[in-house]
């Protein structure tokens, strides 16, 4: 069943969560749109295309302390770090709640993570659906699409009126605020998506693994950072103990297989060192390892990346020429 | 786009390819977009005709022959791209003899991103004396002369007056996600092991943070003190657009001003920081 929140119930309701929650949403940051912790409804830019960053940072933050060690007395402790609040992410898109499902299969797969098992299970998410499809966006190519309500715990659409509340789990129907009409409308027609073939990518990428294709695609990847992380999916981080004064803190901070250092292991040995290894890793984990594991792909097809590379290496044209490679392969 | 140019770069670049003068030719072909360029390596006489270049050719392409040496390339150089060159000369990162520079006399780039592109010439553009490159094997298009604007610092001047700087910088330094896209497209970044990754001695750790972010982003500025050539590859890719320029430009403006040295103009003479004299004034602290 659908409600209606006009606007200004919606910035009530966002206000009396603030008062329980951290609540994270977009805030216009110069010329970009972030998810931020916010400390009053005002900051939320409603009106924004896509945030910079998905909201990933939120339940693996780019630095977080795992732990503490400390020496009181004699004694040595080992001090948690604890989630102490309950949180709800709000604005994020579809496509974001779908990214958020696939690194659940990695984090809460036993032995889970504890600090994001807790951060996830405390954290409800309530969308926006998209008004608009971007030129780079493909969600509905990788099994979501600007209405689809899965994974959020509420999806809210915009409509003239305000907005529709779609509620969609029992920890959405919780946050819900008493006395929302039922809405009686027309949901809209969601914004149409150009597709891209996605067929058979795995095996693709299965059969393309010495194909020079890496080295060429990697002569112009710059092996910064930037694609993994504004990628929804992308998790991968490095660890690291910082010691001061009979204190440790153990901390894990963002990384990725770019790096040169990534996969660096003591005594010097490096299994990927050419960029093209590297760059080849990137879509080997999102197209081939990921789905080996869990099924799905490790692409939600946000189009961040695409927006972001510094020198426009397109996700979307690396699936379509390793289809053509396998096609010209298979003599097809 | 001027497809005259256009043409004589194809055409040498398949020329070179066909001789075997060069293994690759490093230009620009047009972007996923339809609308902006890229960087794009030949090999193949017929890839030749994937090149183009018009006013969104923003990109340094200079940094790509340190990951091709030893090996004959041909490459696309703009005006202020034949500093990055002569900058790795000088630094001996390259050798001359090694690289087949096609020089472009370039009107000025705009500004860009994916799917987007500017009408307006980019600011470094607008002050650029160069009417064609320093150095070059083969030079393509008319060289203009150039009706450049006087370099005025202007955006020094005015970073100089923000109240609290300190401020200011932690929360630009904020933002960083440390993705150093801006450390991988400079050209002037080739050390085989950043200090951004060492860990003995330990300069800075690894955590994404105002603090750290500082650190980074401070060393790096120094390290390029007299040595960045302004192609402001820092700025147009950093994701969480910090204002880079105003670092590099004041070390450039007071480079200059103190030492009457500009990066990358001649491969003869070699950065303030990176020479000794012995009569040389140490006035520190004065």
């Amino acid at each position: 069943m659908n409600l209606l929140a006009s606007k200004d119930d919606l910035i009530r309701w966002l206000d009396s969560l603030l008062q329980e929650r951290i609540v994270i949403a977009p805030v216009r940051v110069q010329e970009q749109t972030m998810f931020q912790p916010i400390s009053k409804v005002e900051e939320i830019a409603f009106d924004f295309d896509n945030t910079t960053l998905s909201p990933k940072g939120w339940f693996l933050p780019p630095t977080e302390a795992l732990f503490t060690v400390q020496r009181d007395d004699g004694q040595v402790n080992l001090v948690p770090a604890l989630v102490e609040r309950d949180a709800v992410v709000f604005g994020l898109h579809p496509c974001d709640a779908r990214g958020i499902a696939l690194m659940d299969s990695s984090f809460l797969q036993e032995p889970s993570d504890a600090l994001y098992r807790e951060r996830r299970s405390r954290t409800a998410l309530i969308g926006l659906a998209c008004r608009q499809a971007l030129p780079e966006c493909f969600c509905t190519s990788m099994g979501s699409a600007p209405d689809d309500p899965s994974h959020m715990d509420i999806l809210l659409t915009e409509v003239k009126d305000g907005y529709i509340v779609q509620v969609v789990t029992e920890k959405g129907k919780a946050l819900v605020p008493k006395g929302l009409a039922k809405y009686k409308g027309k949901v809209p027609t969601p914004p149409k998506l150009q597709a891209i073939p996605t067929m058979e990518v795995t095996s693709a990428m299965r059969g393309l693994f010495n194909d020079p294709y890496w080295e060429r695609l990697a002569d112009r990847c710059l092996h910064c950072n930037v694609c993994a992380y504004v990628c929804p999916t992308c998790y991968c981080f490095d660890v690291r103990d910082y010691s001061d004064k009979g204190k440790v803190e153990r901390v894990r901070s963002w990384e990725s297989c770019q790096s040169p250092g990534f996969s660096l292991t003591a005594g010097g040995y490096a299994p990927r060192t050419t960029k093209g290894e590297r760059l080849r890793q990137r879509f080997s984990h999102k197209f081939l390892y990921f789905p080996e594991r869990f099924r799905d792909v490790a692409c939600v097809g946000c189009g961040r990346c695409v927006k972001a590379c510094p020198v426009n290496i397109d996700i979307r044209e690396v699936i379509s020429d390793l289809q053509q490679l396998t096609e010209v392969k298979s003599g097809s | 786009m001027d497809m005259e140019l256009i043409q004589q770069i194809r055409d040498k670049a398949r020329n070179l390819l066909e001789e075997g003068t060069v293994e690759g030719v490093i230009g620009y072909e047009r972007a996923s977009d339809g609308l902006t360029a890229r960087p794009f390596f030949a090999y193949e006489p017929a890839a030749a005709e994937r090149l183009i270049f018009d006013e969104t050719c923003i990109h340094d392409l200079v940094k790509y022959l340190l990951d091709k040496k030893g090996k004959k390339m041909a490459i696309v150089v703009k005006p202020c791209d034949s500093r990055a060159i002569n900058l790795l000369l000088n630094e001996e990162q390259i050798k001359r003899d090694k690289v087949f520079i096609i020089g472009v006399s370039c009107p000025g780039v705009v500004e860009t991103s994916w799917n987007r592109r500017s009408e307006t010439l980019q600011a470094r553009c607008r002050t650029c004396q160069l009417s064609k490159p320093l150095v070059y094997d083969f030079l393509v298009g008319r060289e203009v002369a150039r009706q450049a604007e006087e370099e005025t610092y202007s955006d020094i001047t005015e970073a100089k007056a923000i109240a609290n700087k300190e401020e200011f910088w932690l929360e630009q330094f904020g933002r960083c996600i440390r993705c150093y896209a801006c450390r991988q497209v400079c050209p002037g970044c080739y050390c085989p092991v950043c200090f951004a990754e060492r860990l003995e001695p330990l300069w800075v750790g690894i955590r994404i943070a105002p603090e750290e972010n500082r650190v980074w982003q401070t060393m790096r500025t120094f390290h390029l003190a007299g040595r960045c050539i302004g192609c402001n590859e820092c700025e147009r890719v950093c994701p969480v657009d910090i204002p880079l320029s105003l670092l590099n430009r004041k070390l450039e403006k007071d480079v200059k001003e103190l030492f009457a040295f500009q990066a990358g103009l001649d491969p003869e003479e070699s950065p303030p920081f990176a020479t000794f004299k012995k009569d040389e004034k140490l006035e520190f602290g004065a």
